[in-house]
């Protein structure tokens, strides 16, 4: 195989909520987080999310996203041939970093959420420069 | 005898999973990329891929007889340099997937859609493979 050809990474079923609102199937979307001296990054894979079905939520340290995804399209729909199932996502997190709650910018697109979360100030990584003698 | 009421797209979820344990079991199904569920919608196969963050200009399809070729890209984005990964989940690349749909396929009337990051394919069955309702005439 080729290098550069994609892989199907099979979804992952994650245990319902004990305090989830809505029953179904729920999956861990797979997520890239990196860090910059000014924020932390995290992208989601969210298939079938549309923009106003994503809910963030920063409670302490501790970051969750959720996704939920369109259900009528399914409708007299019979399945014939099956390798994945649908359902919302969801995840949760421990940050390490200090986050400025007002500065969090989320944005969804083609089954992508992108959100950014600014360091707080006081926790963000300063450079000090040490002079010669 | 009491009546449960059950959604019917939780009836659905339900019905994939049990068809997904059944054909792959715990260990799941192939890593072909993109991952392909395919419906059977009465007049025509449905195909649905969850292709999250490929632009829909960057994706192409083929049908030729009962076969359906998707094609195209996914490009994940890099940060700057200086950024450092906690986690790297997101696979970038190239994809090419090819499925045999279980019947004869009318290819002039296809109709493709994206939409949040799921594509779906609309292949009308050919008229002498749709369902027909038979009038009986009365003597």
């Amino acid at each position: 195989m080729a290098p550069n050809e994609l892989e199907a990474r099979p979804k992952q079923k994650v245990e319902r909520r004990e305090e989830a609102t809505r029953p179904g199937a729920y999956f861990q979307p797979a997520v890239d987080i990196f860090e910059t001296k000014d924020e932390l990054v995290l992208v989601a894979d969210m298939p079938g999310v549309p923009p106003d079905g994503v809910d963030v939520d920063l409670e302490g340290d501790e970051l969750s996203i959720e996704g939920r995804v369109r259900s009528g399209e399914y409708d007299g729909l019979k399945p014939l041939y099956v390798e994945y199932g649908v359902g919302g996502y969801y995840r949760r997190f421990t940050l390490g970093e200090m986050i400025d709650r007002e500065g969090i910018k989320a944005q969804m697109k083609n089954g992508v959420l992108v959100l950014r979360l600014p360091k707080a100030e006081r926790a963000r990584a300063r450079r000090i420069s040490v002079d010669a003698a | 005898m009491a009546l449960v009421y059950q959604d019917p797209f939780e009836q659905l979820q339900a019905e994939l999973e049990r068809m997904l344990d059944a054909a792959f079991g715990p260990a799941g199904p192939s890593r072909l990329y993109p991952p392909v569920n395919v419906f059977d919608a009465g007049d025509a196969y449905v195909v649905k891929a969850e292709v999250p963050g490929v632009s829909p200009d960057r994706i192409d399809i083929d049908v030729e007889d009962d076969t359906l070729t998707i094609r195209g890209e996914r490009a994940v984005s890099e940060p700057n340099r200086e950024a450092a990964y906690h986690r790297r989940e997101r696979g970038s690349g190239q994809f090419r997937r090819v499925v045999r749909i279980p019947g004869r396929l009318a290819s002039d009337e296809v109709k493709a859609e994206y939409r949040d990051g799921v594509l779906t394919v609309r292949l009308p069955k050919a008229k002498e493979a749709r369902p027909r309702r038979v009038q009986i005439e009365a003597a």
